[in-house]
């Protein structure tokens, strides 16, 4: 019962995801992707995604104030972060770097730099949220074969 | 390396880990189904590890045997050791060997495989330029059933 109220939970916070359009359905598909004997690769891949942005980010920040700016690293590393981003199902966080790297392409510093700031922000949200979701899906544990799903 | 848990058996419905209301099932199954009638390989070239993960996943979902590296220089040698594949996924953005000149390389050596172009980030003749190395097709990531499905279905009928 109480297990059954949780998964609802669960269901209505990944709808609550696409809704936002905070994550797209990248990230369901890379949900359908795990074997239910296996820990969800979606969990691993996502994991991994915090994992480099935690370097990423901080380095982005430097380079952003660096004089002069060095922008061919700094695209790259952009790229690098939207690549990983989409991969994910990221779409807020993609869309803000999408801007950010059109402001640079146009040579619009500040604009930048403001516009990476939003990029911040929805990556810090995603990954608070992100965290207590799958906790949530811990705490669910794995689906039992057993229970008949209606 | 790639996520041994993905049914290999059983290439067409990849089963959900994460159930919710049984109403999500519908609205959420997403896959483009097709079944192998043969064996079919394929190999990963991207320098970001989690999008190898993912690539391969998505791949091995689909029953395809992969392997994946990590520079474009280790494909070259990979391919040049005697590898054959049907599928070649190549990120543009590739360390030690770039995108681009491993996609010569590799089109020098005589092999005609599909080769699927990726990038993180269009860029304006970027497009032409993957192409004219040899990649047949481009797109942007990530890497969807709805792009790979009907690629495997023109594979397995070759």
């Amino acid at each position: 019962m109480e297990n059954r109220s949780l998964r609802e939970q669960i269901a209505a916070m990944r709808q609550s995801f696409l809704d936002e359009e905070i994550l797209d359905t990248q990230f369901i598909q890379l949900e359908e992707l795990s074997d239910k004997d296996e820990p969800s690769i979606a969990e691993e891949v996502v994991t991994l995604y915090f994992r480099e942005t935690t370097e990423l980010l901080p380095n982005l920040e430097e380079d952003m104030k660096a004089t002069p700016i060095d922008f061919p690293k700094l695209d790259r590393i952009l790229h690098r972060l939207k690549g990983n981003s989409a991969s994910i199902g990221a779409s807020k966080v993609r869309n803000e770097i999408n801007k950010t790297m059109a402001l640079l392409e146009e040579g619009n510093v500040e604009g930048a730099k403001a516009a990476f700031e939003q990029v911040r922000k929805e990556h810090d949200t995603l990954k608070a949220k992100l965290e207590t979701y799958f906790q949530q899906l811990r705490q669910a544990g794995p689906v039992d074969p057993a229970t008949p799903s209606k | 390396m790639a996520p041994a848990g993905v049914a290999s058996g059983n290439p067409a419905a990849p089963r959900r880990a994460n159930e919710g209301a049984p109403a999500e099932e519908e609205k959420g199954n997403e896959f483009p189904r097709v079944i192998l009638r043969n064996r079919l390989t394929a190999l990963v070239v991207d320098g970001s590890r989690f999008c190898r993960m993912v690539e391969q996943g998505l791949l091995q979902a689909y029953g395809l045997e992969t392997q994946a590296v990590d520079n474009g220089m280790a494909a070259v040698e990979l391919i040049a050791s005697g590898a054959n594949f049907n599928l070649i996924v190549i990120d543009m953005l590739l360390p030690v060997l770039n995108g681009l000149e491993t996609t010569r390389q590799i089109r020098a050596m005589g092999v005609r495989c599909k080769m699927l172009g990726v990038t993180a980030h269009f860029y304006e003749g970027e497009r032409q330029a993957f192409l004219a190395a040899g990649v047949d097709e481009f797109i942007e990531k990530p890497l969807t059933p709805d792009i790979l499905a009907p690629i495997l279905r023109e594979l397995d009928s070759q």
